[in-house]
C-alpha cells in the first residue's frame, strides 16, 4: 500500500506502524491517491509537532556531568543514541484509517520550516477542518486554501502560538501561605 | 480597593439596653457561643426575633444554585442532585439556568481565560445577595494546571465565599461546603462581595 | 454485515461547503431579513459543558450554525510535556472526564508500546474490566443528561442511581470515585481487593435490569420517539468523511468497533456483540448506547470470572527500570532504593520514537500520538479526541431541523468539552 503514492520521500516502519514522509507540496495529491486508490476513507487525526531543540538537551542520569548525560557513553544506562536531528522544525502528521473488512492504518508526515505553508487536505477529507485550525492555533502552521483558518481553542485575540517549544508554559509561581 | 466593613460593636446595638453583654465571635468552636445563647434568652424573654435572623433562615433554606458546570467537577455536582446525595433536602434542587433567578454560583471546573468573561458576566447578572462556591482544586487555585490558559483560582475575578478542595471533591465534600455556607448565612456573615473583593 | 453499508440514508452529501463545520444561511432559501442570530452561550442548561453555538434561525428552523469551542482549553498537551511519564498519567483522565479510564489507558498503552513492555495477564483483564465500567459510566451520564434535556427528567435520577453503584466499585478498587489513576505503565497501581469480585459480578447482573428500566421509560414513549426519530441524520459516507467513530458511526450503519476489528487488551478473548443501527438518527444513537451498556455488563462479568482465576497473580510487570519496586524492598535492597528514587525524581526513560495507539472509548476512537526523544518527559503528546470529531458533524446533522431538535442532536453527538478542547 505504500507503493505508488505520489510525493513519498521516505517510508519508515517502526513499532508495527508505517509512516510515509511526504513532500508538503504534493500532500493533497498523496492524500487523494490514498483515499481513492488505497481506500483510506477516514482521517483520524491531524497534528503538528515542533522539533525545536530536539536532541539538544542532555538527559541527566546515572552517569552525568554538569551539562547533562552523554547518551553515547558506555554503561550510561540510556537508550542507544542521541536522537537523530530532524530535517525541519515543524512536522504535520496525518493519521489515516481504512474502515473496511481489511483495516489498515497509516501515518503521513510532512516537514515544514517556520513560515512555510502547506495545502489543506479539506477537499479530500472534510474532517480536517478543525484539526487544521487547531494546528494553526497551537503552532502557527498556515494551511493554504482553508476556508476558515482562525483560532479555535485560544481566545480570538490571543498572541503567540502556545504549543511551540519557545512559548513558555506560563502559569504563576506558587506562593506559600505565610509569604506576602 | 479595600471593601472591608467594620462589624458593629456590642455597644452600638439597641439590644444592649435589653441586657446583651457579650460580643459575637465567629466560629468559636462551630457551636453556639455565649453570644448566641444570650441572644436567644433575651429573645425568648421578649418574645421577638430579629428580622435579619428570620431572613437569614429563609435564605439559607432555599439557596438556588446556578448551572455553571464546566468540567469534571460538574459531574460530581450533578451527582449531589441524584438520589443518594439528595440536595433537595436543603431546598436546593432547583438549579436555575438563568442567573437572574440564582443565588449561588458553584463554579465547578477549570476556568480558562476564554471562559473568564462569561463567568464574570454571569456573576454580574445575579441579583444580590449572591454567594460563590469555588468547587474543586481548579476553581480554587488552578489545580494541577499551572499554565498559560487556566485561571489560577476563580477568586481572581469573582469574590468567593467557600472553597471546596478535591479533584473532584466527593459529593459529600461539596455538601459540607454547602452546609457550611448555610451556617455562614445563618450566622449573619455577609456574602463575600461585601467583606472582600477579588484576590490579586 | 459489511463494514460500510450500501444502503443510503440520503442521497449525496449534506456536509456544508466550503467550510464543513459552518452552515451558512442560503439566501435562496431564506430571506436574510428574517434571520435571527441566537447565541447558545457557553453557559447554558444543556449540560454538555461549555459549548457555544451561534445559530441563525429562520422562525423555528435552523438556517445556519457554527460551533465555537475552546472555552475549556486546559493546555493538557503542553503541561504533559513538562511532566515525567509517571506524573503525567494523572492528566489524560481529565480530558474526557466521563470515560476517564479510556484516556488513561490509551496513554499508558502508548508508553508501553514504545517501551515494548509486556503487562501481566491480570493487569490486562482488569484494565479491560475497568474500561468497560468506564464505558457504562459514560453512557449513564450521557443518558441521564440527554434525556433530561429532552424533557424526560426522571431519567436523570435513574441513571445516576446506577452511576453511584458503579462509582462505589471504582472507590473500592482505587480509593477514589472519579479520575482514579489506577493504570500504571506495566500494569496496575495496586492489587485488586477481595470484595471487588462479588460486587462487580452483582453489578453486572443488575445492570441489564437497569437498562430494561430505562428502555421501559423511553423506548416506546411517544414523545421520545417523535423527538428523536428522523432527527439529525448522518449518512455513512458523511460519517466517514467527517472522521466519526464509535456510537456516531455505528448508528449510521458502519460496522466498526476497535474492540473487535483491531483488538487490544484481551478483547479477542471475550464474547460480546457490537450494536449497529442503520438509520443515522438520534434514536439510533440512543439505541446504540443502550445496547452497548448491556454488552459492557456482559464483558464485565466475563472479566470478573477470569480475574477470580488469577487471584494472587502479579498485577504489574517485573521491569524495575520502569516500575516502582514494592515498598518492603526499599528497606533491604540498595538497588531498589536507587531505582525508586530515580524513577520518581528523574523518571524512567522511554526510547525514542513515535507511536499512535487507539482504543474504543465510550465516544469513539480515542487515540494517543506520543513522540518521545529518549528522555524522561514526552516530547509531544496528542490526544485524538472523539468528541472533537463528533462536534464537527454538528453542521451536517442539524440541516433542516428546528431549534428544539438542535438540543436533541447536540446531545446525541455526545460531546464532552474537556475532550474537545483539551
Amino acid at each position: 500500500m505504500t507503493t505508488g503514492v505520489p510525493g513519498v520521500v521516505e517510508t519508515i516502519e517502526a513499532h508495527g506502524e508505517t509512516t510515509l514522509v511526504v513532500d508538503p507540496a504534493r500532500i493533497v495529491e498523496a492524500c487523494r491517491h490514498l483515499r481513492d486508490e488505497e481506500g483510506f476513507n477516514e482521517l483520524v487525526d491531524l497534528s503538528g509537532v515542533d522539533y525545536l531543540g530536539w536532541g539538544a538537551k542532555g538527559v541527566a542520569g546515572y552517569i552525568g556531568t554538569a551539562q547533562g548525560r552523554d547518551l553515547n557513553a558506555t554503561g550510561s544506562q540510556g537508550f542507544q543514541r542521541v536522537p537523530d536531528p530532524m530535517p525541519k522544525r515543524f512536522a504535520v502528521v496525518y493519521h489515516l484509517l481504512r474502515v473496511s473488512e481489511s483495516p489498515a492504518r497509516l501515518r503521513l508526515k510532512a516537514w515544514l520550516d517556520d513560515g512555510e505553508e502547506i495545502d489543506t487536505v479539506l477537499p479530500v477529507w472534510p474532517a480536517a477542518d478543525w484539526y487544521e485550525r487547531e494546528a494553526y492555533d497551537m503552532y502557527g502552521i498556515v494551511f493554504r486554501g482553508h476556508p476558515n483558518l482562525v483560532r479555535i481553542l485560544m481566545p480570538d485575540e490571543w498572541e503567540g502560538f502556545p504549543l511551540r517549544k519557545d512559548y513558555p508554559l506560563g502559569g504563576e509561581p506558587v506562593r506559600f501561605s505565610g509569604e506576602r | 480597593m479595600a471593601i472591608a466593613k467594620r462589624l458593629p460593636l456590642v455597644s452600638d446595638r439597641p439590644a444592649a439596653k435589653a441586657g446583651l453583654r457579650s460580643e459575637r465571635t465567629l466560629w468559636p468552636d462551630r457551636g453556639p457561643g455565649v453570644f448566641e445563647q444570650e441572644l436567644e434568652s433575651i429573645e425568648d424573654a421578649l418574645l421577638i426575633t430579629t428580622v435579619e435572623k428570620a431572613v437569614a433562615w429563609a435564605q439559607s433554606n432555599s439557596v438556588w444554585p446556578d448551572t455553571f458546570g464546566l468540567a469534571c467537577c460538574a459531574i460530581e455536582m450533578m451527582s449531589i442532585v441524584s438520589s443518594r446525595y439528595d440536595i433537595a433536602r436543603f431546598g436546593m434542587e432547583r438549579f436555575s439556568s438563568s442567573p437572574r433567578q440564582a443565588d449561588l454560583l458553584i463554579v465547578s471546573g477549570r476556568v480558562t481565560h476564554k471562559m473568564a468573561p462569561p463567568l464574570r458576566q454571569v456573576y454580574d447578572q445575579m441579583l444580590e445577595p449572591k454567594w460563590v462556591i469555588a468547587m474543586g482544586a481548579c476553581a480554587s487555585s488552578g489545580g494541577m494546571f499551572n499554565n498559560y490558559t487556566v485561571l489560577q483560582g476563580v477568586d481572581k475575578i469573582v469574590p468567593v465565599d467557600i472553597h471546596v478542595p478535591g479533584c473532584p471533591p466527593r459529593p459529600e465534600a461539596l455538601m459540607e461546603g454547602i452546609v457550611r455556607l448555610h451556617e455562614k448565612i445563618r450566622a449573619g456573615v455577609p456574602p463575600a462581595y461585601e467583606i472582600r473583593g477579588v484576590a490579586e | 454485515m459489511t463494514v460500510v453499508p450500501e444502503t443510503r440514508i440520503y442521497e449525496g452529501t449534506r456536509i456544508p461547503s466550503p467550510c464543513p463545520t459552518k452552515l451558512v444561511v442560503d439566501p435562496a432559501e431564506h430571506d436574510l431579513a428574517d434571520i435571527l442570530t441566537v447565541n447558545f452561550g457557553p453557559n447554558h442548561p444543556s449540560t454538555h459543558g461549555v459549548l457555544r453555538l451561534i445559530v441563525d434561525l429562520d422562525g423555528e428552523h435552523v438556517a445556519g450554525i457554527e460551533a465555537v469551542v475552546g472555552y475549556l482549553h486546559t493546555g493538557f498537551e503542553k503541561n504533559m510535556e513538562a511532566k515525567t511519564y509517571w506524573k503525567g498519567i494523572t492528566y489524560p483522565e481529565r480530558i474526557d472526564y466521563l470515560s476517564f479510564q479510556s484516556n488513561e489507558l490509551v496513554f499508558v498503552l502508548a508508553i508501553e508500546k514504545l517501551l515494548a513492555l509486556e503487562t501481566p495477564e491480570k493487569a490486562v483483564w482488569m484494565r479491560m474490566c475497568l474500561s468497560e465500567l468506564s464505558r457504562i459510566h459514560s453512557h449513564l451520564v450521557w443518558l441521564g443528561t440527554s434525556a433530561l434535556e429532552l424533557g424526560a427528567i426522571s431519567m436523570f435520577w435513574y441513571a445516576f442511581r446506577e452511576r453511584d453503584l458503579l462509582l462505589d466499585l471504582f472507590e473500592m478498587v482505587t480509593g477514589v470515585r472519579m479520575h482514579t489513576r489506577y493504570f500504571q505503565v506495566g500494569g496496575l497501581a495496586e492489587d485488586i481487593p477481595e470484595g471487588f469480585y462479588d460486587a462487580a459480578r452483582a453489578f453486572s447482573r443488575h445492570m441489564p435490569h437497569a437498562v430494561d428500566d430505562y428502555e421501559g421509560i423511553l423506548d416506546r414513549n411517544g414523545i421520545w420517539l417523535r423527538r428523536t426519530k428522523g432527527i439529525g441524520l448522518l449518512s455513512a459516507e458523511d460519517a466517514l468523511a467527517l472522521g466519526q467513530s464509535g456510537p456516531m458511526a455505528r448508528a449510521s450503519g458502519i460496522d466498526w468497533d476497535l474492540r473487535r476489528n483491531e483488538p487490544y487488551l484481551a478483547y479477542d478473548q471475550v464474547d460480546f456483540e457490537v450494536p449497529v443501527y442503520p438509520n443515522g438518527d438520534v434514536y439510533d444513537r440512543y439505541k446504540v448506547h443502550m445496547d452497548e451498556m448491556r454488552q459492557s455488563a456482559r464483558i464485565v462479568a466475563q472479566c470478573v470470572s477470569r480475574l477470580e482465576e488469577l487471584r494472587g497473580a502479579p498485577w504489574i510487570a517485573d521491569d524495575r527500570k520502569v516500575v516502582l519496586p514494592p515498598r518492603e524492598e526499599l528497606h533491604t535492597s540498595m538497588e531498589s532504593l536507587i531505582h525508586h528514587f530515580k524513577i520518581v525524581t528523574e523518571g524512567y526513560l522511554v526510547p525514542e520514537g513515535e507511536v499512535y495507539v487507539a482504543n474504543e472509548s465510550a465516544r469513539g476512537e480515542c487515540g494517543c500520538y506520543l513522540v518521545s526523544d529518549g528522555g524522561p518527559k514526552p516530547w509531544r503528546v496528542k490526544f485524538r479526541a472523539p468528541s472533537f470529531a463528533a462536534l464537527q458533524a454538528t453542521a451536517t446533522c442539524v440541516r433542516g431541523t428546528a431549534v428544539a431538535d438542535l438540543v436533541a442532536v447536540a446531545g446525541s453527538l455526545d460531546p464532552v468539552m474537556g475532550d474537545v478542547d483539551r
